[in-house]
């Protein structure tokens, strides 16, 4: 056909993108009205900022990343659904004995891979056993594990090198995930390309860039679930676009909308918009190497001078609530009475007085360039300190550098934040107050009080839960004085989706049971 | 000298371009704060995981000798393992051209249908009010940022009015890509057809005066065919030199239109690998956009040669 005018040619290509809209919005139309029970079938679509990274469950750090491969590859225990404990997964009891040092689990019967063969205790001891291994991944996790013995295919027991209290919570850990023993045959790295596990989904196929797809395990041990035929994780950094396109019913749920969009989001017809409580602790990161900082009185001073609620009210428009810890109340031991400074600005100004630096000193802040929640909370953090004769002032790097510098220690103030991936304090109070074993400069401030630090150590060993709680209560305590970071605020994890999708709730880590899931 | 001889010379030229280019993307990018293992690992890995990682890219190396290396695998042809995803990196800049190429052609396409018509339009009622509203209207289109007008188009023609497109992809085989990609490649039309419709409208007016034009109308053709067929074909030269300065700037601009639109096209890859300081991807994504502006600057030549006999390749 020859092309008359170039307007005719407009007029084709408009006419062609209608029909193609038309197939698709009659599509769309095939999905079936809700009931009260599950129902089994459909595909959803989840939209979030950031691509996969990597499907190595013993290697990889990135969120994006980990909520998937959990879909796939499961541990022997799982967390509960408030995030403080955990429960029989892929095991269905574990018993304790040697002092805390001998764990013996039984493993559950009739689960199998998703290449249809049945997981036995072979397979435990290999996964984890390879993720002990690893050195650049979660390997530190497993440290307390000295052996792992199998004396039937269904019973696999666990000799530690000592007594660990959060040992339950590390087997739990995503990167103790169970896979095929010797990866099924595979090289590891080839095998992590599209991994075998027991979850409710199996690797389907991936757009590098673009998106991933799970579809049903036709194995999965758990009878009639998962509900959905298949997941699709897209990867749309736009958050107007993401918006746009629940709307349109073109995904089902919107990873994190931002704040300020939640609002209209709740009265937005056939969205769901849900505030999940999640262990997201914000701080305002304080680095004691810069001596007036290294000063208690001031790190106090500044502690009562932050107005949290002020944060919470104008940067997160309400949905959050004033940190008082450096744990969050989502985490087992969290201690609601911690101590944790909050706004007072005549303690504040009785703080600074007392310290070495009566009259005040100026301080520079590190801010993402182009992160608007750290300048809004910048902002209200150099007037609040004003009146302390503290004068901020800022240096702007994109988020990549501030993070880089935050590391190496190369700030005076800055953002940073905690989710996290155990449901045991161990793993953040570690990072955050040990300075030799957490590896990171007691969470790159310099923050070195023994007292705490041996509290820690105590914990790590204490069995008794009643005990544990104790030692856990005097360490906030004594942090919350030290004021070693300034609590900001815990936030929830944000999710809008489908009215059409029910059963689907995220855990306090972050993570999401998709098995769950159906579309009605 | 020949149009083939002009081509390859100006292809080899191609060579020390491409060179320069690759020191600058390097050094730029290494130089660039921002640590790529730190990135990856998160705010909880220590030192020690981190400075694990960096030896194993070779990180901890000396620029000089990274460089040599780079360059040594690139004159291969390979740009390296992108550290982020663990692939190729020419594997994954080489998916995602066919995206961008597809958002240029088809925007530029579309931006010369809107500018031809709409130029003719005003040059042959100069001074009325069609040539006042061509003049005037387009100028807004030009006014607005990429990000907002693909917002808005995407609001109006994705969520409402039928919901006739969809917000935002790539879409799937020819049709797909051509329905997906309609509403980007209009936003890259809406910057472009402004500054074509006034470049043709001037070239218009002043062919429109010509003797040969004169000529033809007084033999008593129509004044469609003399647009056509006359005056067109001549006011077009110079507008096509503006066309290809303008797609040359545009392979740049597709990042804002590439993110607002989901589209994995490179332009999405570079902003990301920058975030990422994934250096292999960011390098050879640089390499890619160096040679399709020098390609477009070469075919517009060659263009412009084939279409005014006047000129001639030296």
């Amino acid at each position: 056909m020859k092309v008359r005018s170039p307007l005719l040619f407009l007029v084709i290509v408009v006419a062609i993108s209608a029909l193609g809209s038309t197939a698709a919005l009659a599509s769309r139309a095939g999905h079936a009205s809700g009931t009260a029970t599950p129902k089994r079938g459909g595909s959803i679509t989840i939209a979030r900022i950031e691509d996969s990274q990597s499907f190595d469950k013993t290697n990889v750090f990135q969120n994006e990343s980990i909520w998937l491969t959990e879909q796939i590859m499961e541990p022997l225990y799982t967390v509960t659904p408030d995030g403080k404990s955990v429960k029989p997964w892929l095991a269905t009891s574990s018993k304790i004995s040697n002092g805390g040092k001998t764990y013996t689990f039984k493993l559950r019967q009739g689960v199998k891979f998703s290449n249809g063969k049945t997981m036995t205790s072979a397979d435990v001891k290999f996964s984890i056993a390879d993720a002990q291994k690893q050195s650049k991944g979660w390997g530190y996790l497993d440290a307390a594990i000295k052996n792992i013995a199998t004396p039937d295919p269904s019973t696999v027991v666990f000799h530690l090198k000592y007594a660990w209290a959060p040992f339950l919570a590390d087997i739990a850990l995503f990167a103790n995930g169970i896979i095929p023993n010797n990866w099924n045959g595979e090289p590891r790295a080839q095998f992590y390309k599209h991994p075998i596990g027991t979850g409710p989904f199996m690797w389907d196929k991936r757009v590098i860039g673009q998106s991933v797809t799970f579809k049903r395990n036709p194995f999965y041990w758990q009878k009639g679930k998962p509900y959905l035929d298949s997941v699709t994780w897209s990867f749309v950094t736009d958050e107007n676009t993401r918006e746009l396109q629940l709307r349109g019913g073109q995904i089902q749920v919107d990873e994190f909308p931002p704040f300020n969009s939640i609002s209209k989001l709740q009265h937005t017809q056939g969205v769901t918009m849900t505030l999940f409580p999640s262990t997201r602790t914000d701080y305002l990161d304080i680095n004691e190497q810069y001596p007036p900082l290294a000063d208690a009185h001031v790190r106090r001073a500044i502690s009562y001078a932050i107005d949290r609620k002020a944060i919470v009210k104008s940067v997160l428009f309400g949905f959050g609530k004033p940190a008082n810890s450096f744990l969050p109340p989502q985490v087992p031991f969290y201690d609601r009475n911690s101590g944790g400074l909050q706004l007072n600005i005549a303690k504040a100004k009785a703080e600074m007085a007392k310290s070495k630096f009566p009259h005040g000193f100026k301080v520079t802040m590190l801010v993402g360039a182009g992160a608007q929640v750290e300048s809004s909370m910048g902002q209200i953090l150099q007037s609040a300190f004003k009146p302390l004769g503290i004068t901020v002032t800022f240096k702007q790097e994109d988020t990549s550098t501030e993070f880089n510098d935050v590391a190496k220690q190369k700030y005076q103030l800055a953002f940073s934040y905690w989710t996290m991936d155990i449901a045991d304090p161990d793993e953040l109070v570690t990072f955050a107050i040990d300075p030799k074993a957490g590896g990171a400069h007691s969470f790159y401030t310099d923050y070195n009080n023994p007292a705490v630090i041996n509290l820690s150590h105590q914990a790590q060993r204490e069995t008794n839960v009643a005990k544990r709680a104790k030692l856990y209560n005097q360490l906030q305590q004594i942090a919350a004085h030290d004021a070693f970071l300034g609590f900001l605020y815990y936030s929830p994890f944000r999710y809008a989706y489908s009215s059409k999708l029910h059963g689907f709730f995220v855990y306090p880590l972050g993570n999401y049971h998709l098995e769950d899931a159906w579309l009605g | 000298m020949s149009l083939g001889a002009y081509v390859v010379r100006r292809l080899l030229h191609l060579v020390p371009i491409a060179l320069g280019v690759t020191i600058l993307a390097f050094f730029l990018i290494h130089l660039v704060p921002g640590d790529p293992a730190r990135t990856i690992l998160g705010n909880q890995a220590t030192d020690q995981r981190v400075a694990l990682l960096r030896h194993q890219w070779g990180l901890d190396r000396p620029l000089p000798v990274q460089y040599e290396k780079f360059m040594g695998r690139t004159v291969r042809g390979d740009l390296g393992t992108s550290l982020f995803y663990g692939v190729s990196a020419g594997r994954l800049v080489l998916q995602r051209l066919p995206v961008t190429l597809w958002l240029i052609g088809f925007g530029a396409l579309l931006s010369v249908l809107i500018a031809v018509p709409l130029a003719a339009l005003a040059a042959t009622h100069r001074d009325g009010i069609p040539d006042h509203v061509v003049r005037a209207v387009p100028l807004v289109g030009l006014g607005f940022p990429a990000f907002w007008l693909g917002i808005v188009l995407l609001f109006v023609f994705g969520l409402h009015l039928g919901r006739a497109f969809p917000v935002g992809g790539y879409g799937n085989g020819f049709a797909g890509h051509l329905h997906s990609m309609f509403l980007p490649a209009l936003t890259v039309a809406f910057g472009i057809a402004p500054i074509l419709v006034r470049s043709l409208r001037a070239s218009l007016l002043e062919v429109l005066e010509s003797d040969y034009i004169v000529t033809a109308r007084s033999k008593g053709l129509p004044e469609r065919r003399v647009l056509a067929r006359h005056a067109l074909r001549n006011a077009v030269i110079s507008t096509v030199s503006v066309l290809g300065v303008n797609i040359g700037y545009l392979v740049g601009g597709t990042l804002v239109i590439e993110q607002v639109y989901a589209l994995p096209g490179i332009g999405q890859l570079m902003i990301n690998s920058i975030n990422q300081r994934d250096f292999p991807v960011v390098q050879g994504v640089t390499l890619v956009f160096s040679v399709m502006v020098v390609l477009v600057y070469l075919l517009t030549d060659v263009a412009h040669a084939l279409l005014d006999p006047r000129v001639r390749f030296e």
